[in-house]
C-alpha cells in the first residue's frame, strides 16, 4: 500500500514536470492525461471511488480529449525552452519553497492519533478544530458513493444546483463565441 | 490500515502541483499550455480536498473536489473556445502578445 502511494505520487509530481517543461504541446498534453490518472488512482487509495470514475470520465476523458483535439485544430509551433529569466527564477523558488514548507508543517505542526481504520485526530491535541459528524468507518460500511450522494443530495443540495447553472452558462458561451462572426 | 504519516506527503505533493502549474503559468507563453498548467492547480487543490477529508474521516473533501472538478471543465470549455476564436483572428497564439482587449 505504502509502496503504491509512493509509485503513485512520484509518477504524478514527474509528469507535472513534464507538463511545464515539454517543448511540444501535444507533449504536454500527454504529459497531463498521465498526471490525472495518476491523480486517480491516488483518488481510489484514499477511499474516493466516485471521484476516481468522474476523475477519469471528467478529466482524462472529456477534457483532455478537448485539449489533444485543440492542439491538433491549431497545431502550434513548437515553443523555445523557457529562459532562466527572473520569472523562471522565481517559479522554481517557489516549488522548491512552498513544497518543502507546506511538507514540514504537516509533518511537524500536525499531531495525529489513530483510531482503528482512520486517523480519526488531526489538530493540535490541545485544541482540536474538527468535530466529527461521522463515526468511524461509516463512510466505508454505507458505500463511498451512496454517502457522497446522500451530503450531494441534502446538504450540499443548493451548490449542487448552482453547478449545473454553471455548465448551461458555459455551454452558452462556449456557443457564442466559437460562432461564425455574420458577415 | 492508512498510515497517518502518509498525510505530509500528500500536502506536499498537492502543493508541488500548485506552484508546478504556476511556475508554468509564469514561463509558458503558449495559451493551451497555460491552461493545462491551470488544470494542474485546480487538481492540486483536489489532492488536498480529498486526503484532508480521508484522514478527517469526512466525505466533505470529496463534494468540494467534485464542485471543483465541474468548474475546471466549465473554464476549460470557455478558454478554449476563446484560444480557438484568438486562433481565427489570425493572431499568435502567444500570451505576452495577447495584453490588449481590442485589437
Amino acid at each position: 500500500m505504502t509502496v503504491l502511494f509512493a509509485v503513485v505520487i512520484a509518477l504524478a509530481a514527474v509528469s507535472s514536470l513534464g507538463v511545464v517543461l515539454s517543448r511540444q504541446t501535444i507533449y504536454s498534453a500527454l504529459s497531463l492525461v498521465v498526471t490525472v490518472a495518476m491523480l486517480a488512482v491516488l483518488f481510489l487509495l484514499l477511499n474516493a471511488q466516485f471521484l476516481f470514475a468522474v476523475q477519469l470520465i471528467i478529466y482524462a476523458g472529456a477534457v483532455m480529449v478537448l485539449f489533444v483535439f485543440i492542439v491538433a485544430l491549431l497545431s502550434p509551433d513548437a515553443e523555445d525552452r523557457p529562459r532562466l529569466d527572473a520569472r523562471a527564477v522565481i517559479g522554481v523558488t517557489g516549488v522548491v519553497l512552498v513544497t518543502v514548507l507546506v511538507f514540514v508543517a504537516a509533518r511537524n505542526g500536525i499531531t495525529y492519533s489513530t483510531n482503528g481504520f482512520h486517523a480519526v485526530g488531526v489538530g493540535s491535541s490541545s485544541n482540536p478544530y474538527h468535530t466529527f459528524s461521522f463515526p468511524p468507518d461509516a463512510v466505508n460500511a454505507a458505500g463511498n458513493v451512496q454517502t457522497v450522494a446522500g451530503q450531494l443530495f441534502t446538504n450540499y443540495l443548493l451548490p449542487f444546483e448552482i453547478t449545473s447553472m454553471l455548465l448551461l452558462v458555459a455551454a452558452i458561451g462556449a456557443v457564442y463565441l466559437t460562432r461564425r462572426a455574420r458577415s | 490500515m492508512l498510515n497517518p504519516n502518509l498525510f505530509p506527503f500528500l500536502l506536499g505533493l498537492a502543493a508541488f502541483l500548485f506552484t508546478v502549474g504556476a511556475t508554468g503559468v509564469l514561463i509558458r507563453r503558449n495559451p493551451i499550455v497555460v491552461f493545462m498548467c491551470i488544470e494542474l492547480m485546480l487538481n492540486a487543490a483536489n489532492v488536498a480536498l480529498v486526503a484532508y477529508g480521508r484522514f478527517l474521516n469526512s466525505e466533505e473533501g470529496q463534494i468540494f473536489a467534485f464542485m471543483v472538478i465541474v468548474v475546471a471543465a466549465a473554464e476549460v470549455v470557455v478558454g478554449l473556445a476563446l484560444i480557438t476564436q484568438i486562433f481565427r483572428l489570425g493572431r499568435e497564439l502567444d500570451v505576452d502578445d495577447l495584453s490588449e482587449m481590442k485589437d
